[in-house]
């Protein structure tokens, strides 16, 4: 256990704040403390190059492991990265499935051809990756999809036929790993493949769905007569559902320490405008934001003890539903603290708008990768041990 | 930085756990619980053999050197056992006040650390302290609620005023008075002083940095109280599992319902939340941190572990159904005990206002 900086990362930190200062700068000034869509300045291009400005100077795939083609560096260096990567305005992250939740998957999954194939991609920022799990009928219910895969033995391709939703910057992304029924007449969490799919194809369309942020990161992805390569399944055809989980355990887990440095900018947002407002002496809203300030160094502790390593895989399960649900409480309070202001939209108040957008966007956070209540079920049952939860039906 | 426990940590906290699995299994914790003066003797004695009184001294003084981390998970163990020993009073709270003033008395640290029990009087209705022409010190007053005084050998006595004052007073010079406790497990008793004289080394600091010693000897102390908050908390929720398991209703186990299991698991996020605070919080008071940081994380955990505990006790009750209800079944020691400790470690709406003039008064 051990919270003080050693000098190797001291001089660490000081590293990415000099990169930052000389990078993000020149038309990537534009993209200073922007988040994603719902804000009028995003621009998907830009944010592309951007991520190709970090992938030269070695910032993508940080927490890879070397021999993967990533810097290896430990936890404590991850999160100083995330912490100076937003104190310095760094800009939402668009590569964030693939280098965060696909690569470490692949790594554990894949074949070496496969890696060899998809990493350097991922890692120069020059290819994206969407996560096509969710459809109409499989949310929390994930084992219902009915996506169907059969493989054209003649061309030696899996042919793919069915829906997605949900699917995050499917708009934006060159390839979408696919979560599908390749034995046909399977049911539940047998039968299933995950497989790599390239989106830029006449079988697939991409749909954006406008979100109560008025932005559309989210879309509807439809398969018909889809293909892909019959050698890119990640992992055994019929165990996708193993692999589809512990990527679950990567959006869940590691992936979330870029997240907690951008609260925090969030929450100095929020304290910004309740002192330049007055909210600041309402003696209600003084207990929230200090309980939001609180219960935040505790979120960073959380994952410090949990994700270190010999940390507490107990307390791992945790994680998500602690987070999220701050988030939650992060954004009604930060509605609270703008009062009427919060109602109203000018486009040329930065902080306004990023407020806003906390507000609306945090009512997310409990739905995606596992909603609160799907959460306390995995609590309860993996962690305490209680009884499963009862299903009726195939 | 990593807040995984290493070996040395682990293995203490684990030693503690089993042997308080032995030494303070149920029935004797209700047996202290329900005698004359609460407190369970033989237990203390082995606690003291153990080295745990002396478990955050630096081993050059012959301690484990395992800091206020070691003195958490004590901690821990000790709420999650309602240990009827005065531990807390006095190798965390009496301990941490006389390190901040500068070990002013080095024979009194040495006593706690092989047993002999020193409490912090402080809350004083009226106090007063006059030099003698002789030059030693006449000490009045009433402390009306000390806990774990009817068990002190010796007292901190705090005297505030313009310029406070820290004094040290074996227990006899005192009139010692019992108070019946709701909380049972940890008892307090009021304490008089009427002409009390003692030499001028009694006074052991004053002043502005007596106040600064007490600002950072309160903090390290909710840090280990809100330690024994998380084992109370967690004690709440294996005895709710426990029950939960084996009580039949509508033909099934009441743990297979989602409201039950719902509950339960929200129980274990607001305690490993309150864990990772206090564990957090700990590491960083074993890192000399400046006042500001050390009061900020002290709330920090504090407030986490008050919450926790508030909510696990809540609903061990509720979920033990009409048993939750009898004297019969422990879950209500607990839940007094987390109310007696929550008071005694201030309001954590008080501790939030502090952070709260941090964040928000102080010049950006
Ligand atoms: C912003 C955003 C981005 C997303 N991005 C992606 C993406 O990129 N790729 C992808 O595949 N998916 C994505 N999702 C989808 C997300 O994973 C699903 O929305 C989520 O799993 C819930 O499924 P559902 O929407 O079908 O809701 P449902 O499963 O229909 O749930 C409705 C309600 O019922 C509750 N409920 C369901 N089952 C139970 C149960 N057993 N016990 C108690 N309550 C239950 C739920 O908790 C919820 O409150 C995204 C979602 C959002 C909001």
């Amino acid at each position: 256990m051990n919270l003080t900086e050693t000098p190797e990362e001291r001089t660490f930190r000081a590293e990415v704040q000099a990169w930052m200062a000389a990078h993000l700068t020149g038309e990537f000034a534009a993209l200073r403390g922007c988040h994603g869509p719902g804000e009028e300045r995003f621009d998907a291009a830009l944010a592309k190059r951007w991520e190709q400005e970090l992938a030269t100077a070695g910032w993508v795939g940080i927490g890879w492991p070397q021999a993967a083609g990533g810097a290896g560096l430990p936890l404590g260096k991850q999160i100083i990265f995330h912490e100076e990567y937003v104190r310095a305005g760094g800009p939402g992250r668009l590569g964030h499935i693939g280098e965060q939740l696909f690569a470490p998957t692949l790594i554990d999954f894949g074949t070496p051809a496969q890696q060899a194939r998809f990493l350097p991609g991922i890692r120069a920022g020059r290819e994206y990756w969407a996560q096509g799990y969710s459809e109409p009928n499989a949310g929390s219910d994930l084992a219902n999809v009915r996506t169907r895969a059969r493989l054209d033995v003649e061309r030696g391709e899996w042919v793919i036929d069915g829906q997605k939703v949900w699917t995050s910057w499917a708009q934006e992304a060159d390839w979408i790993f696919v979560l599908a029924r390749t034995e046909e007449g399977s049911q539940r969490h047998h039968g299933l493949s995950l497989l790599l799919v390239p989106l830029h194809q006449p079988g697939v369309t991409v749909r954006p769905i406008r979100q109560m942020t008025g932005g559309a990161e989210f879309n509807e992805v439809f398969f018909d007569g889809a293909r892909t390569e019959g050698s890119l399944h990640l992992g055994p055809v019929g165990e996708g559902w193993k692999v589809a989980m512990a990527l679950l355990g990567y959006e869940r887990g590691v992936s979330t320490l870029g997240q907690q440095a951008q609260f925090r900018h969030e929450l100095d947002l929020v304290i910004a405008a309740a002192r330049a407002n007055g909210a600041a002496q309402d003696p209600v809203l003084r207990q929230r934001i200090a309980d939001a300030a609180l219960r935040l160094a505790t979120l960073r502790f959380h994952a410090l003890r949990v994700l270190g390593a010999g940390g507490a895989s107990h307390a791992a399960y945790t994680a998500k539903y602690a987070w999220s649900n701050w988030r939650r409480d992060l954004g009604q309070l930060a509605a609270d603290v703008l009062g009427r202001a919060g109602d109203v939209v000018r486009a040329d108040d930065a902080a306004r708008t990023r407020l806003q957008q906390v507000w609306l966007s945090s009512r997310a956070d409990t739905i995606y990768a596992g909603t609160n209540e799907i959460q306390l079920n995995l609590i309860a049952e993996r962690a305490l041990g209680m009884p499963r939860e009862e299903r009726k039906g195939p | 930085m990593d807040l995984a426990l290493d070996d040395d940590q682990q293995a203490i906290a684990q030693a503690a756990a089993d042997f308080l699995a032995e030494a303070c299994a149920a029935p004797a914790m209700r047996a202290a619980a329900d005698s004359a003066d609460g407190m369970d003797r033989a237990l203390w004695q082995g606690i003291v053999e153990q080295g745990w009184c002396a478990v955050a001294a630096p081993e050059a003084e012959g301690g484990l050197g395992l800091g206020e981390v070691g003195l958490a998970l004590l901690a821990e163990q000790l709420g999650r056992h309602l240990a009827g020993v005065p531990f807390f009073e006095s190798a965390i709270e009496a301990a941490a006040l006389l390190r901040a003033c500068g070990n002013p008395e080095p024979a009194l640290l040495a006593g706690v650390a092989s047993g002999a029990v020193l409490v912090l009087a402080a809350h004083a209705t009226h106090a007063d302290a006059s030099t003698t022409p002789a030059g030693d010190w006449r000490l009045d007053g009433t402390w009306p609620q000390v806990p774990g005084a009817a068990w002190a050998d010796n007292f901190l006595l705090l005297i505030e005023g313009e310029s406070p004052r820290l004094f040290w007073v074996p227990a006899p010079e005192l009139a010692v008075e019992p108070l019946a406790m709701i909380d049972t497990t940890r008892r307090s008793a009021s304490v008089h002083a009427h002409a009390v004289h003692v030499p001028a080394t009694a006074l052991l600091a004053e002043g502005a940095a007596l106040r600064t010693a007490l600002v950072h000897a309160r903090g390290l102390a909710a840090i280990a109280l809100a330690a024994e908050q998380v084992g109370v908390a967690q004690q709440c929720l294996d005895l709710t599992l426990a029950y939960a398991a084996q009580r039949m209703q509508f033909g099934r186990p009441i743990a297979s319902f989602q409201a039950v299991k719902h509950r339960c698991a929200q129980m274990l996020v607001a305690i490993e939340s309150a864990r990772s605070a206090v564990y957090g919080a700990a590491a960083v008071a074993d890192a000399a941190p400046e006042a500001t940081t050390l009061s900020f994380h002290a709330a920090e955990a504090w407030c986490a572990a008050c919450d926790a505990v508030r909510y696990a006790a809540q609903e061990a009750i509720q979920l033990h159904g009409g048993v939750g209800y009898t004297w019969e079944v422990d879950v209500q020691r607990y839940f007094k005990r987390a109310q007696a400790n929550r008071v005694r470690g201030g309001d954590p709406s008080t501790w939030r206002e502090r952070v709260a003039a941090q964040l928000l008064d102080a010049a950006p």
